[in-house]
């Protein structure tokens, strides 16, 4: 009983690290993106000059 | 967990990114802007205001966050630029707005940083300290700053340069093969795989970076092309650690307010 309590939570505990970095990474690189990448002209003016300076490909 | 985690990204990218956006305003901005006065077909900005087209490099760097001159969208001369990217697409206007869009460009980029950051502690199982998030955030910096750096040193507006997706392609396998790279070699540690690590970090640079055959008749004083790519390469480094430093501490912060991920639980 103790022993599958156990099991349940470890398993609930990985799957919820899982669901974690599933949903970082996919954020991260979202955001990383559309600061970094978007070509969308506008979103590439705004984000301009921090391309520039953190060596994103720019222009 | 997952509202922790997202708290702390949160908290350690605006953290990093306060501090990134004065960097750039003070160190790499002025540069930027004295770049785009020898793009052509700059003019209109600096004419509209009464402003000399070119003025002397001092000058422009004293008047630089006041002086308009981003109108480098004009100046797409390489034949990258994006499809249908004319010269009315909507850029913020000079002055105190281009510096808030680029604090929130630097918000947005530091956030995603924190959490592919998150990510990486997360698959490496590392429970996020300050330290820890300085090791990783050290990592970040050689693989999403130094690696790429060195086949293609960062850039100010107006430089020649190759095509833009040859060079964001590359970019991404500098990236990515020197992540990989780190990860054989620091954590793995056995030496198949720290050869390996080595192989990847070495080969995008033995296949070598899309340079364009124009690097050399660029108007740009070499110096202060030089001067924004060490000033470039700071700012990534103080980003990276202050991310990876301030990850760790608002994890630590968020422990009690997160009760649900304490590591004792009721059992059912």
């Amino acid at each position: 009983m103790t022993t599958a309590t156990l099991q349940t939570q470890a398993a609930t505990r990985s799957g919820e690290g899982a669901r974690a970095l599933l949903v970082a990474a996919f954020l991260g690189l979202g955001l990383v993106f559309v600061a970094g990448f978007a070509p969308a002209s506008a979103l590439h003016n705004a984000a301009h000059d921090f391309r520039h300076a953190q060596n994103f490909p720019c222009h | 967990m997952i509202v922790r985690m997202l708290s702390a990204a949160l908290v350690a990218g605006f953290l990093a990114a306060v501090v990134a956006t004065g960097l750039q305003l003070a160190l790499t901005s002025p540069l930027i802007l004295q770049a785009e006065t020898f793009e052509g077909g700059h003019s209109h900005a600096s004419a509209a205001q009464g402003a000399p087209a070119v003025a002397p490099p001092a000058a422009v760097t004293l008047a630089a966050l006041i002086v308009p001159a981003h109108a480098h969208s004009h100046a797409h001369g390489h034949g990258d630029a994006a499809p249908g990217e004319t010269s009315d697409a909507w850029e913020p206007a000079p002055g105190f707005p281009r510096m808030a869009f680029t604090g929130l460009a630097t918000l947005v980029g530091g956030v995603g940083y924190a959490l592919l950051l998150a990510a990486v502690m997360l698959a490496l199982r590392r429970e996020p300290t300050p330290q820890a998030g300085l090791g990783i955030g050290i990592a970040g910096f050689l693989a999403v700053v130094l690696a790429p750096a060195i086949g293609l040193p960062p850039e100010l507006p107006g430089m020649g340069a190759a095509p833009l997706a040859l060079r964001q392609s590359w970019w991404l396998m500098t990236v990515a093969a020197t992540g990989v790279g780190l990860y054989l070699i620091a954590v793995r540690r056995v030496p198949l795989t720290i050869l390996g690590g080595l192989v990847l970090i070495v080969a995008p640079h033995l296949v070598g970076a899309p340079h364009s055959v124009d690097t050399v008749s660029s108007p740009l004083p070499p110096a202060t092309a030089a001067q924004f790519a060490a000033r470039s390469l700071a700012i990534g480094f103080v980003f990276w650690a202050l991310i990876g430093l301030a990850y760790g501490w608002a994890w630590g912060l968020f422990a009690r307010s997160a009760g649900a991920d304490a590591p004792v639980r009721a059992h059912g």
